[in-house]
C-alpha cells in the first residue's frame, strides 16, 4: 500500500469513527426520551386493551346471566298464574327499558369522520364526537323512535354519552369511534322526514360543509336492536 | 472503507428516521385521554361487576325453589324497572339545580341532562316533568318543549343519585353556565332527600316487537 493510500484509509477510518461517535451520541441523547415515552404509551395502551377485554367478558356474562334468569322465571311462571301475570308485567317493563331485543321498521343513520381542513389549527371538528351521537339520538326519540342502538349498544332510560375528541362512550361500554351506526326502530316516515329537515342537527350540518363530515340515513321495513348488556343499577332511588 | 462509512451513515439515517416516526406518532396521541379512558373503564368495569353480583344473587334465589321466591324477585324487578323508566314517584339523596336564563335551547337542556346522567343521575325532573332518555325534548317557536309541553325558564332540575358525584358535576355546570351571557343565575344545592313526584306516561310500543 502506498503512503498516499494508507493516508486515505486512515482518514476514512477517522471520519467513520468520528461519525460513529457523533451518531451514537445523537442516538443516545435524542432517542432515550422517545423510547421511554413509547414504553409509557405502550403500557397505557396495554391497560386500555386489558380493561376492554374484561369489559367485553363482563358484558357477555351479564347477558348469559339474564338469559338464565329469564329461563328460571319462565319455569316458575309455568307453575303459577300469579307468577305468570307478574312475569308478563316485568317482560313489558324490560322491553321498554331496552333489556329485550326488538325489531321493526325504522331508520339507520351512518356518521363518519370528515377531513381536517388546512387551517383548522388542531381543531377536532372533523371527528364524530359524543355530542353528535347524543343529538341524533334525541332527534330520533323526539320523532317517534321506540328503541335505539348505537353500534349495537342499546340505549336505555338511564343512558349517558361521554368521551373525548373522536371517541364515543355509552354507559359502561368501551369507547367507539367513526364509523358510528345509529339504528332506530319506530315511526320510520317521521324519523326520515326529521333527518331530511335541513334545520335539524345544526352542529353536524355546519361541519358537513366545513369538514365534509358524513351523515347519511336510510329507512328500512325491518331492523333489529340487540338487548342492553350492561349495568342498569339504581342504588340511591327509593319509591316515594 | 468507503463502503463501511456509507453503511454506517445509512444505518444511522434509517435509525434516526424510524425513531422520528415513532416520535411523530406519539405527538399525535393524547396520553391524557388514554388516562381518562382507563379511569372510565375502571369505573365501568366496577359497575359491571356489581351488576354481575346482583344477577348471580337473583339467579340463586330463583334456583332455591323456595315458595314465593319467583314472585318476590319479579315484584322487586318490576318496582326497580318502574323507577328506572320514570313510571313511579321516587325519592333519595341528590341535588337541585336552578338555572335562570333567556335564550337557552333544547340542546342546552339535553347537554345538561346528559352531563347529570353521566354523573350517575338515577331520576330527574325539570319543572315538574319527569325525564328519562326517550322522553322527547325539542325546540319549538315558544321555547324548549318536554314531551309536548313548553318549559319556560327558570329551570329547576331535581336529580337523585350519588350526591358527591352529582355535586361535582353540578358545580362544574354552574361555573360554565355563569360564564354564559344568556344565563342570569345558575346555582345548585345538595340535598339529603330529593322527592320527585312527576312520572312519565307509559306508552305502549306501536312499531317495536320483542324478538
Amino acid at each position: 500500500m502506498s503512503p498516499r493510500h494508507l493516508g486515505s484509509a486512515v482518514l476514512v477510518a477517522i471520519v467513520a469513527l468520528a461519525t460513529g461517535f457523533v451518531l451514537a451520541g445523537q442516538i443516545k441523547a435524542q432517542l432515550l426520551t422517545p423510547s421511554n415515552q413509547l414504553a409509557r404509551y405502550q403500557a397505557l395502551v396495554r391497560s386500555v386493551q386489558e380493561l376492554e377485554v374484561t369489559n367485553a367478558d363482563s358484558r357477555r356474562q351479564i347477558a348469559a346471566l339474564r338469559g338464565q334468569i329469564d329461563t328460571l322465571e319462565s319455569d316458575a311462571a309455568a307453575r303459577s298464574a300469579q307468577t305468570q301475570a307478574l312475569r308478563n308485567q316485568v317482560s313489558d317493563l324490560r322491553t321498554h327499558a331496552g333489556l329485550v331485543a326488538v325489531r321493526g321498521p325504522g331508520v339507520e343513520v351512518d356518521l363518519r369522520n370528515g377531513f381536517p381542513g388546512p387551517d383548522t389549527g388542531g381543531q377536532t371538528g372533523y371527528l364524530i364526537n359524543f355530542q353528535d351521537v347524543q343529538d341524533v339520538v334525541y332527534l330520533l326519540f323526539a320523532q317517534g323512535a321506540e328503541g335505539i342502538a348505537v353500534n349495537d349498544r342499546r340505549i336505555t332510560p338511564l343512558t349517558a354519552f361521554s368521551g373525548s375528541a373522536g371517541e364515543v362512550v355509552i354507559d359502561q361500554g368501551p369507547p367507539q369511534s367513526s364509523p358510528i351506526k345509529i339504528t332506530a326502530v319506530g315511526d320510520r316516515n317521521k324519523m326520515v322526514a326529521a333527518l331530511d329537515d335541513p334545520s335539524a342537527l345544526p352542529g353536524i350540518r355546519a361541519r358537513q360543509i366545513q369538514f365534509q363530515l358524513h351523515l347519511t340515513f336510510q329507512g328500512s321495513p325491518d331492523l333489529a336492536l340487540p338487548p342492553y348488556d350492561s349495568s342498569l343499577q339504581i342504588t340511591h332511588v327509593s319509591p316515594a | 472503507m468507503w463502503l463501511i462509512a456509507l453503511l454506517v451513515a445509512l444505518v444511522a439515517t434509517i435509525q434516526l428516521r424510524s425513531e422520528a416516526e415513532v416520535q411523530r406518532s406519539l405527538v399525535g396521541t393524547d396520553a391524557t385521554s388514554l388516562a381518562f379512558l382507563i379511569d372510565d373503564l375502571h369505573r365501568a368495569n366496577d359497575s359491571l361487576d356489581a351488576e354481575k353480583a346482583d344477577l348471580t344473587s337473583l339467579r340463586a334465589r330463583l334456583q332455591s325453589g323456595q315458595s314465593g321466591a319467583a314472585d318476590q324477585v319479579l315484584q322487586s324487578e318490576a318496582d326497580r324497572l318502574r323507577a328506572i323508566e320514570g313510571l313511579i314517584a321516587v325519592h333519595g339523596p341528590g341535588i337541585v339545580m336552578e338555572i335562570d336564563a333567556s335564550g337557552l335551547t333544547a340542546l342546552d337542556l339535553q347537554d345538561a341532562l346528559n352531563n347529570l346522567a353521566a354523573g350517575g343521575a338515577e331520576a330527574t325532573d325539570v319543572n315538574g316533568h319527569r325525564l328519562v332518555m326517550g322522553v322527547p325534548i325539542y325546540q319549538t317557536s315558544d321555547g324548549v318543549a318536554i314531551d309536548g309541553v313548553t318549559v319556560s325558564p327558570p329551570w329547576t332540575i331535581s336529580v337523585i343519585g350519588d350526591p358527591n358525584r352529582l355535586g361535582l358535576i353540578a358545580d362544574l355546570m354552574a361555573q360554565q353556565l355563569r360564564a354564559d351571557r344568556r344565563v342570569r343565575q345558575a346555582t345548585y344545592r345538595v340535598e339529603a332527600d330529593v322527592v320527585i313526584r312527576s312520572v312519565v306516561s307509559a306508552k305502549p310500543f306501536v312499531y317495536a316487537i320483542p324478538s
